[in-house]
């Protein structure tokens, strides 16, 4: 297998503190990769310093081969508060990746409709963030990072501010408009279900240090819909994980506290 | 006037209903507003017909008009008008640019800012008006020292304003475009400078006070024309109607600035009105 995305023997630190040690991680073109863990176990750095914001105490990320160190085209970021501009409309915000590119011109533009269409905003173009729910702003986080055309998709706990009910939906479209580009993502949750319900594999992260604790593959078939939630091999898997996460997230919910 | 839809409408209905009962809404507050000064005016005009009964000590609203028509008549009015309109516009023109570069400048460069953060604050907090009769003296009697008087009034408020909206850009937008590859001159234009833009238009309307007030004062303290002169001259002369006939004009004038803002940043910053 050659790799799309290669991470080898990463650390981070921040002064003290040892946010990740020891990360290793090959990633196959048109995987679906999720990150659980508990809070401040590093998997929303570790999806940072991918994306080139952040940078690595030591170690490397390869794209395709190629060491990365800053942001690019390659990758799209869909951001867990949406960062939308609150002053430019739908269509504006979905622009800003070709327009920072130096490449918004009438093919970009085009382009942006399509995935507007895609991510089910057709008729909202005009539309501006403060006219939209919290679901539908989160969708044009979603073409805004699509826009770029990138390789790699890395997304921060992007459902994690929306409603139960809107999050399933928003769950079965990503599914949706991923089976139709396949692009390698990268997925950052909290939530259990929603990373056995998308994924190939599930990375289980566990904190002080952030680490990989176990590597969890997914081998249930595709295409998915909410039905499979309830079959006992879904469960099993969520179940199978909790338990893998389950003292971590005690912990960490005791130090929050105190 | 177009009204924006308000947050929690759902985006699929058209956004007319709301717009309906924000324009019922505003009809009934501007339609108290109406009554309230009409009442204000004729409790006024019954007060000093008939309680003072002195125009040397009151003047009523009928014979404050009464001196704005006989004023414009003769020309004399449009004479003073123009020559305070003269010394605001090019003074708040000179202090809106300078502010803003001035807070860019802040923004942009620690230096700049360590340099000039001690005199902004100190000159702002200060009563500067109070420096009129000096600028005066320095400048002369006629426009240049009123110019200069706006300026020191007007500039402050923007170059605040203009360096705080900078300051305050949130580091998350700037973080998204970031992500992007965006180099800083991009995001300054793409985020910083339209997310401060909010910013920049209050300094710039609570200049227009400020700088009302320096025309009025400088000229209080001494020149040719102008408001103030026409003030300062009625008063010296008792002549209670038009010495409220110069102020009714500055407030006509403050009033109407202040709202052509409202309509300027309804127009280009929509998104601050929820």
């Amino acid at each position: 297998m050659t790799a799309k995305l290669a991470v080898s023997a990463l650390d981070k630190r921040f002064d003290a503190l040892e946010a990740l040690r020891a990360i290793d991680l090959a990633v196959a073109p048109g995987e679906f990769i999720s990150l659980v863990g508990p809070s401040g176990c590093g998997k929303t750095t570790f999806l940072r310093i991918i994306a080139g914001l952040e940078p690595a105490t030591s170690g490397r990320v390869t794209i395709d081969g190629k060491t990365v160190t800053k942001p690019g085209g390659d990758r799209g970021f869909v951001f867990q508060n949406d960062n939308l501009l609150p002053w430019r409309t739908v269509l504006g915000n979905a622009m800003i990746g070709p327009e920072v590119a130096g490449r918004a011109d009438a093919a970009a533009r085009r382009r942006t409709l399509e995935l507007l269409k895609l991510v089910g905003l057709e008729g909202f173009e005009d539309y501006h963030p403060r006219q939209l729910s919290g679901g539908m702003r989160q969708r044009v986080n979603l073409a805004r990072a699509l826009a770029v055309d990138p390789e790699i998709l890395l997304m921060d706990e992007p459902f994690s501010a929306l409603d139960a009910q809107t999050r399933e939906i928003m769950q079965t479209e990503l599914l949706r408009i991923w089976e139709q580009g396949r692009k390698t993502v990268l997925f950052v949750t909290h939530q259990i279900d929603e990373a056995v319900f998308l994924s190939d594999r599930v990375l289980v992260f566990a904190r002080r240090p952030g680490r990989v604790q176990e590597t969890v593959e997914v081998a249930l078939p595709r295409p998915r819909t909410l039905a499979l939630k309830r079959t006992p091999e879904f469960v099993a898997y969520v179940d199978r994980i909790w338990r893998l996460i389950e003292d971590d997230v005690r912990a960490s919910v005791i130090e929050e506290r105190g | 006037m177009t009204v924006s839809v308000s947050e929690n409408h759902p985006p699929a209905a058209p956004p007319r209903a709301a717009g309906r009962d924000l324009f019922a809404t505003l009809r009934r507050n501007h339609l108290a507003g109406l009554v309230s000064i009409a009442t204000g005016l004729a409790l006024w005009e019954v007060l000093s017909r008939l309680v003072v009964a002195n125009p040397l000590f009151l003047a009523a609203p009928s014979q404050i008009l009464g001196a704005i028509v006989s004023l414009a008549a003769t020309g004399e009015l449009w004479r003073h008008i123009g020559i305070s309109s003269l010394e605001f516009v090019i003074g708040y023109a000179i202090a809106s640019v300078l502010g803003i570069a001035l807070g860019l400048a802040m923004a942009s460069s620690a230096l700049a800012k360590q340099v000039s953060q001690p005199w902004i604050s100190g000159l702002y907090a200060t009563p500067t008006i109070a420096l009129a009769p000096l600028f005066i003296l320095w400048f002369g009697i006629g426009i240049s020292s009123k110019v200069m008087v706006v300026i020191l009034l007007v500039l402050f408020p923007v170059t605040i304003n203009t360096e705080a909206g900078l300051r305050t850009t949130s580091p998350r937008l700037i973080e998204m475009l970031r992500s992007f590859g965006a180099t800083p001159r991009q995001i300054f234009l793409k985020v910083s400078l339209p997310s401060a833009t909010p910013f920049i238009l209050a300094g710039l309307k609570l200049g227009i006070g400020r700088g009302l007030i320096a025309v009025v004062v400088a000229e209080l303290f001494g020149s040719r024309a102008g408001l103030g002169r026409l003030i300062s001259q009625s008063a010296d002369a008792f002549n209670m109607p038009e010495l409220f006939a110069g102020v009714i004009v500055l407030a006509a004038a403050g009033i109407a600035m202040t709202a052509g803002f409202g309509w300027l940043e309804r127009k280009l910053v929509p998104w601050t009105q929820d």
